[in-house]
C-alpha cells in the first residue's frame, strides 16, 4: 500500500495492511532444520511409547498423528531483526502516538462523522492512489490486474463521484487487488533487508521504506495539494483510517504476551503473502 | 399421552441423529455450523457478556483443537517440555487463543460471512472464508483436520497472516530470552491480567 498506512493504520494492523518482510538468518536456519529431525524422532518416540504414557491422559497424547499438520506451504518466520533495540523504540513512540493522539482524534472524528461519509472519504483516497496499484501490477506483469485498475479508476471516477463511491466493486464486481513498490522490488528480487519500524509510518523494512517513498510520488494526492495542505490531507486520511477500523491494535496490544514481536511478525508473514499473490 | 410422549422421543432422536449425521459432511459444513453458532450468539441481545462469552467458548472448544495448536506452535520446545509442562501450556495457550478469538470476533457482530470454497487434500483441508465489512473484505481461512469424524480448526490464517506461524514466531523468541518456565509465567500474567480488565 501506500501513504494511506500512515500513523495509526501502519502502526498496527497487521490485518489491514502495511509492509515489510524478513531474510533467513543462518543461526535461526539451523534452529529450524533441528526443529523437523527432532519432530520426526518425537513421533517415532510417541509411537513406540505411547502405552505407557497413556495413564497419563488418555484422549490427549495423540502427538504422533499430528505431525502430517505441517503443510509445505507453512510459514516459517526467520525474522532479520538487527535493529531491535532501536525499533522497539520506534514502537513504543508510535504506540504512545496512536494512544494519547491518533486515537483520541479519531474518536472524536467517528463521534461527528456519519458512517457513510468515512467510507466516502476512505474510498476517496484509495482512488487517487489508484495509479500506485495500476503501475506496480503493469510492472510486475501482472497486466489484467493493471488493466482491472484502470478500468476501477476509470468507473469510480466517474460513475463513483470522484472515488467517493467504488462502483466498480459494489456494480461490476471489480475488486481492489493492493500493489506497491516494495511488492515490485521483491518481485524482481530485491530481499527485505532489515526489519524497521518507521515513526508515524509504522512496521516496514528497507525495502518496503524505500517502496513507500516511491507509492507517496505516485499518489495522486501528492500532486493535487502542496506543502500543509498536502499533509493536512495525509492526517485524514490517518484517522478517517482509524476511525473505520475496529480496534485492531487494541486488540493485539491486550492479547500478545510481546506487542512488538506479534505486530512484527504478523507484518512479514502479510507481505510475504502479498509478494505470493 | 404415552404415545405422545414416544413420538416425541423419536422425534428427538431422530433430530439428534440427523444432527450428528449431516454436521460434519464437508469442512465447510463443520465451519458454517460453527461461526453461524457464533454470529447468532454475538446478536443475542438478551445475554450478557459472561454468559455469551460462557457459550461462545463452547462452540470453540467443540472445533479447536487446542492441543494440535499447541504443539505446533512450540515445535521444538513442545518436545522438550515434560508432559506437565505440555499440559499446562495447552491449558494456557486455550485460554489466550479463546480470548483473542473472541476479543476479534466482538468487534464484527454484524459483518456477513461469505464462504467462498474449501480445498480438501486427504484428512486436511482449507476451508476460505469472507467477513464482509463495510470498508473491505477480509479473508479468514480456517486450517482442519477429520479426527474421529470431525473437522477439527488446527490454525487459522487471516489476511494471509498464520496465527499458529505468528504464535511460534514470538514465543520461541521469549522460550529463547527466558526459558520455557519464563514463557509460562508470562501467560499466566497475561491471563490474569485480560481477566480482571476484560475489554
Amino acid at each position: 500500500m501506500k501513504k494511506s498506512l500512515m500513523l495509526a493504520m501502519a502502526l498496527a494492523l497487521p490485518a489491514f495492511g502495511v509492509h515489510a518482510q524478513a531474510t533467513p538468518t543462518p543461526a535461526d536456519t539451523t534452529v529450524y532444520e533441528d526443529a523437523s529431525a527432532a519432530l520426526i524422532l518425537a513421533a517415532a518416540d510417541e509411537t513406540d511409547s505411547s502405552d505407557e504414557k497413556t495413564f497419563a491422559a488418555p484422549d490427549d497424547f495423540e502427538d504422533e498423528d499430528l505431525l502430517w499438520l505441517d503443510d509445505e506451504d507453512d510459514v516459517i518466520l526467520d525474522v532479520y531483526d538487527p535493529l531491535e533495540t532501536i525499533n522497539r523504540g520506534t514502537f513504543w513512540f508510535n504506540d504512545k502516538l496512536y494512544f494519547y493522539l491518533l486515537k483520541p482524534v479519531a474518536k472524536g472524528y467517528r463521534w461527528i462523522m456519519p458512517e457513510p461519509l468515512m467510507l466516502g472519504i476512505g474510498n476517496f483516497f484509495s482512488n487517487l492512489a489508484s495509479p500506485v496499484r495500476i503501475i506496480n501490477a503493469g510492472l510486475q506483469g501482472k497486466f489484467t490486474d493493471a488493466g482491472n485498475e484502470l478500468t476501477r479508476f476509470a468507473v469510480n471516477t466517474t460513475i463513483g463521484i470522484g472515488g467517493l463511491f467504488d462502483t466498480a466493486k459494489d456494480h461490476f464486481n471489480l475488486k481492489k487487488k493492493e500493489e506497491d513498490t516494495g511488492q515490485t522490488l521483491g518481485y524482481y528480487g530485491i530481499g527485505p533487508g532489515p526489519y524497521l519500524v518507521l515513526p508515524f509510518f509504522g512496521p516496514s523494512n528497507f525495502r518496503d521504506g524505500i517502496g513507500l517513498l516511491a507509492d507517496s510520488r505516485m499518489d495522486l494526492t501528492y500532486y493535487l495539494w502542496e506543502d500543509r495542505d498536502y499533509w493536512a490531507a495525509i492526517v485524514l486520511k490517518a484517522v478517517n483510517t482509524v476511525a473505520l477500523d475496529k480496534d485492531t491494535y487494541e486488540g493485539i496490544k491486550r492479547d500478545a504476551l510481546d506487542p512488538y514481536l506479534f505486530v512484527r511478525d504478523a507484518y512479514v508473514q502479510y507481505r510475504q503473502n502479498k509478494l505470493d499473490n | 399421552m404415552l404415545k405422545q410422549l414416544f413420538l416425541m422421543l423419536a422425534a428427538g432422536i431422530a433430530l439428534t441423529a440427523a444432527t450428528i449425521a449431516s454436521a460434519d459432511s464437508t469442512p465447510t459444513d463443520a465451519i458454517r455450523g460453527s461461526v453461524e453458532s457464533i454470529l447468532t450468539l454475538l446478536q443475542d441481545k438478551e445475554l450478557d457478556q459472561t454468559t455469551r462469552r460462557g457459550k461462545i467458548r463452547k462452540v470453540i472448544n467443540a472445533r479447536f483443537d487446542f492441543r494440535a495448536m499447541s504443539q505446533r506452535t512450540l515445535a521444538t520446545n513442545w518436545k522438550k517440555a515434560s508432559d506437565e509442562q505440555q499440559k499446562e501450556f495447552v491449558q494456557l495457550f486455550s485460554k489466550l487463543i479463546e480470548n483473542t478469538y473472541i476479543g476479534r470476533v466482538e468487534a464484527y457482530t454484524d459483518e456477513k460471512v461469505d464462504y467462498p470454497g474449501e480445498k480438501i487434500k486427504g484428512k486436511k483441508a482449507v476451508v476460505e472464508t469472507l467477513i464482509l465489512t463495510a470498508s473491505a473484505d477480509i479473508p479468514v481461512n480456517y486450517k482442519v483436520y477429520l479426527k474421529k469424524d470431525k473437522w477439527w480448526v488446527y490454525d487459522v490464517i487471516i489476511e494471509g497472516i498464520s496465527l499458529i506461524s505468528n504464535y511460534r514466531s514470538s514465543y520461541q523468541e521469549i522460550v529463547k530470552k527466558d526459558g520455557f518456565d519464563g514463557l509460562i509465567v508470562k501467560m499466566k500474567a497475561k491471563i490474569k491480567e485480560l481477566e480482571t480488565q476484560p475489554a
